[in-house]
Parts: structure tokens; C-alpha cells; sequence
């Protein structure tokens, strides 16, 4: 896409979203969607994380506290369901972690390196609550 | 009129498509955008919108690139409201005359700006689009601070905060002015609606924001924007953080109906001490200390004469 200098706009200039007609965008879901180069949804922020969310789909319940809470719309949501996380968009922030109601938590954060399939190996087991572990202590 | 669009519960509210793009330059964790798509979820129309100046549109608008999938314009500081009230009024004419080329595509007109567009800067531009009557939205973005530019303090900077132009130290607790009663300015004009609204309380908010579509005529919103930079907190702290707001009644939620019927439309089961929310943010930090704890004692009457004040007000709806 060809750059130009601040002195190269006209007043009045315009960046479209969408190449050619586009309509109805509030009921078309990205993935038929025709983005123009001109929209951040083709841009990434990708090295912003220092930590990633990884996502076990095992204990989620779809209750999609994480989807309304991202600020980065990086939670995908089909079909009322729950389906995985947009790494292109995420900055890392951890808000989806913190909102996850599940016991163990559903999401969680791993650094970057960390690999998936070795992190879903070792998620942490179910946490028992405080009362029933009080007896054994004593 | 359109349809208004159907949110029964979050599932449902999930099968939106997003009109709010990613990999814009917002803070990890910022409320900003999460307020921004909870407006723009709450309808299937087509959107006109606009942002003033402030971390929204610097963060949005990054050349080459928008985060906006709807018509939006770029504009000043002061004139957010001014330049979506001008789209409305061209649409009327338009309408009037027969000129429109989707004359059944019905628009909604969303003007944000943050507290410093919104408090300072654009009040005057605000009440002139109010005083005219627009059928427009106008949401402002309430971090309570100048975030933009590096956390100055505007009328909307709560007492005891501190903020780089009203730095606490050995002789100062911060910010010495309460905040700006914004709510009860924009109810005077005569508004038909204006509510205040906090991101974590999703519900309500959607709720208000649908009934704002809903109304003929300038319609204000005030949201409660958690800023992790200049309030100090972890990024994935937003959230919590916006439920002590909430809970500890620093933002009690309320919608003023025709300038006068206020209703209260979030009562927290358990009110947490103001203590708790200020504590958790490192803007108050120096409260904390021998020297400055009376004013957490007024921070607390303020917030308790403050509800007092809305129960009573809507006891007698009035």
C-alpha cells in the first residue's frame, strides 16, 4: 500500500473500511467481510504480549464473560459458543482470565513461548474450596 | 422507526459481529473499547458516528489505518457533538426532500468523546447540539483525566486525586475541586434521556443504550471508563475495578428521563466502603497516609449525601 507524507492528503480525506459496496456489516460475520487494507483488522499487535491467554475448552461453559469483557474483540463467539482466541488482535491484557468463572478457569496465561499442547497437558485440576480442606490441615 | 435489536442474555448477545476493529492502539486493558462495543452491539443499523479528540481517536485513527467499520469522522477536540448533529441535519433535509437513496435504511447518530471533550473543552458545543434538539447520541468516555496527553486533571478529576497538573506531595492531597455534576447539566437542558453507565454492568448498559436509540431527541450518556494507566491498576484489573465503582456507589447508576424522573437502575446487595475502590488504585495512594486521611472521611459522606440525594429524587420522582 503506497505511503504518503502528511503533505500529500487533501482536505477531506477518506479511508474506507471495506473494499467496493458493503452493506449490512452488523449482521456479517469478518470471515465474510471484504476489509480494505485500510482497516486494522488486517494490522496486528501481536508483539505487544509479553503473556498469552490459552484456552481449554474442556471446562468452559459458554457463559461468554470473556467476549463481552476483551477490549481487543479477540474472543471468537460462534454460535453462542466459545470457540478460541484472535492472537493477531490480543495485547495480552489478561481481562478474560480474571472475568473466567469456571473452577478451574477455562482460560489462563501462559508466556508466549509456552506451547499449547503442553500447557492443556498440565492445566491445573479442580481447586477444592477452603472448607473442605480445613479438617485435613487439623 | 427500526426494530430494535434483541439482547435477552449474553449468548444471544454474542452472535453480534463486531463493528469495532481491533489492533488499534488503546491500552491493554482499557474500558474504552469495551464501552464502544457495547454501544455499537446494542443495534443492527447503520451508524453515524464521530469522536472527538482524546485516547478514542488518536487510537482509531492511526494513518494508515481505521478500527471504525462504520461511517465515522475524524474531527476536533471541541466539535464531536457539532459534527454529528451536522450529519443529522443534513439527513432531515435530505428526508424532507425526497433526496435520500435508502430512504428505509434508518441511521442512529453516535457522537464519543472522552471527559476532557466532554467536561471542558466541548461543553459549550454540547449544549448548543442539545439546546437545538438533535436526534443524536452523545457518549462520553469518563476516565476522569486527560489520558491523552499525560493525565492533566479536568473538571471531571474527582477531589483528593492526584493528577500531573495537581501532583500530591507534602503540601498537597491532589486535586482540591469535587467533580463536575455533568448528569444533572445535560437532565437541565431538557434531555428526553440521560443515564449514567459502567462497562462491567453490561445489562444495563445495553438496556440504556437501546432505550437512548429508542428516543426522539438528544439523548447523553455518561460511562465509566476504568484508565489502567492513569488510575494505576494492573490491566486485568478493569473490571474489578469498575465493580467497586459500582458497588461502592462512586458511580451509582441512574437514568434521567425528560429532565426530571430519575430512576435508579442498579442497587449493589452489598455496598462496599469507598475506602476499598480507592485503595486499589494508585491515583489515591497518598490518602493512605496520617496527613491526608480526613478526606477518605469525605470522600465517604460525599458518595453517602450523593445517594441519599438520587433515593430521594426518585421517592418523589421529581
Amino acid at each position: 500500500m503506497e505511503k504518503k507524507g502528511w503533505d500529500g492528503f487533501e482536505i477531506g480525506a477518506m479511508l474506507r473500511s471495506f473494499d467496493g459496496a458493503a452493506r449490512d456489516i452488523a449482521t456479517t460475520l469478518p470471515e465474510n467481510r471484504p476489509y480494505s487494507q485500510s482497516n486494522l483488522f488486517k494490522a496486528s499487535v501481536a508483539d505487544w504480549r509479553i503473556e498469552k491467554p490459552l484456552f481449554n475448552k474442556d471446562y468452559c461453559i459458554d457463559c461468554q464473560f470473556c467476549w463481552i469483557y476483551c477490549p481487543d474483540m479477540s474472543i471468537i463467539a460462534r454460535d453462542k459458543k466459545m470457540v478460541g482466541i484472535d492472537f493477531d488482535h490480543c495485547k495480552g491484557c489478561g481481562i478474560c482470565v480474571e472475568v473466567c468463572p469456571t473452577n478451574p478457569k477455562s482460560l489462563l496465561m501462559f508466556p508466549e513461548q509456552k506451547d499449547e499442547e503442553q500447557a492443556l497437558a498440565g492445566w491445573p485440576k479442580k481447586e477444592k474450596n477452603a472448607k473442605a480442606e480445613e479438617p485435613k490441615e487439623d | 422507526m427500526s426494530e430494535i435489536k434483541k439482547i435477552k442474555n449474553l449468548k444471544e448477545f454474542s452472535t453480534s459481529a463486531d463493528r469495532f476493529e481491533g489492533a488499534n492502539l488503546l491500552c491493554p486493558g482499557c474500558a474504552h473499547s469495551i464501552i464502544v462495543r457495547e454501544v455499537l452491539n446494542a443495534t443492527n443499523d447503520d451508524l453515524i458516528l464521530a469522536a472527538s479528540t482524546g485516547c478514542l481517536e488518536v487510537c482509531t485513527a492511526v494513518y494508515p489505518y481505521t478500527s471504525w467499520d462504520a461511517s465515522w469522522i475524524h474531527i476536533g477536540f471541541e466539535n464531536g457533538s457539532t459534527a454529528v448533529a451536522g450529519a443529522e441535519a443534513m439527513y432531515k433535509a435530505l428526508k424532507k426532500k425526497g433526496r435520500l437513496k435508502q430512504p428505509d435504511r434508518v441511521p442512529k447518530f453516535v457522537a464519543f468523546g472522552g471527559d476532557g471533550a466532554t467536561y471542558d473543552i466541548g461543553f459549550q458545543w454540547i449544549s448548543g447540539c442539545f439546546e437545538r434538539g438533535h436526534n443524536m447520541m452523545y457518549v462520553c468516555l469518563d476516565n476522569e483525566v486527560y489520558a491523552n496527553t499525560g493525565g492533566q486533571r479536568s473538571s471531571s478529576t474527582p477531589i483528593g486525586s492526584s493528577a500531573t497538573t495537581s501532583p500530591a506531595g507534602s503540601t498537597s492531597y491532589g486535586e482540591k475541586k469535587m467533580k463536575k455534576d455533568m448528569m444533572a447539566i445535560m437532565a437541565a437542558h431538557g434531555a428526553p434521556y440521560v443515564a449514567q453507565v459502567a462497562p462491567n454492568k453490561w445489562k444495563d448498559m445495553v438496556a440504556k443504550i437501546q432505550k437512548g436509540f429508542a428516543a426522539e431527541g438528544p439523548v447523553y450518556i455518561n460511562a465509566m471508563s476504568a484508565c489502567t494507566t492513569e488510575w494505576k491498576f494492573a490491566p486485568e484489573d478493569t473490571i474489578a475495578i469498575s465493580d467497586l465503582a459500582t458497588d461502592s456507589l462512586v458511580f451509582p447508576l441512574y437514568e434521567i428521563i425528560d429532565g426530571t424522573k430519575l430512576n435508579i437502575t442498579y442497587r449493589p446487595k452489598n455496598i462496599v466502603p469507598v475506602r476499598d475502590y480507592l485503595g486499589a488504585q494508585g491515583r489515591f495512594k497518598h490518602l493512605f497516609t496520617k496527613q491526608y486521611e480526613h478526606i477518605l472521611d469525605q470522600w465517604q459522606k460525599n458518595v453517602d449525601d450523593k445517594w441519599t440525594y438520587l433515593q430521594r429524587r426518585e421517592e418523589a420522582s421529581v
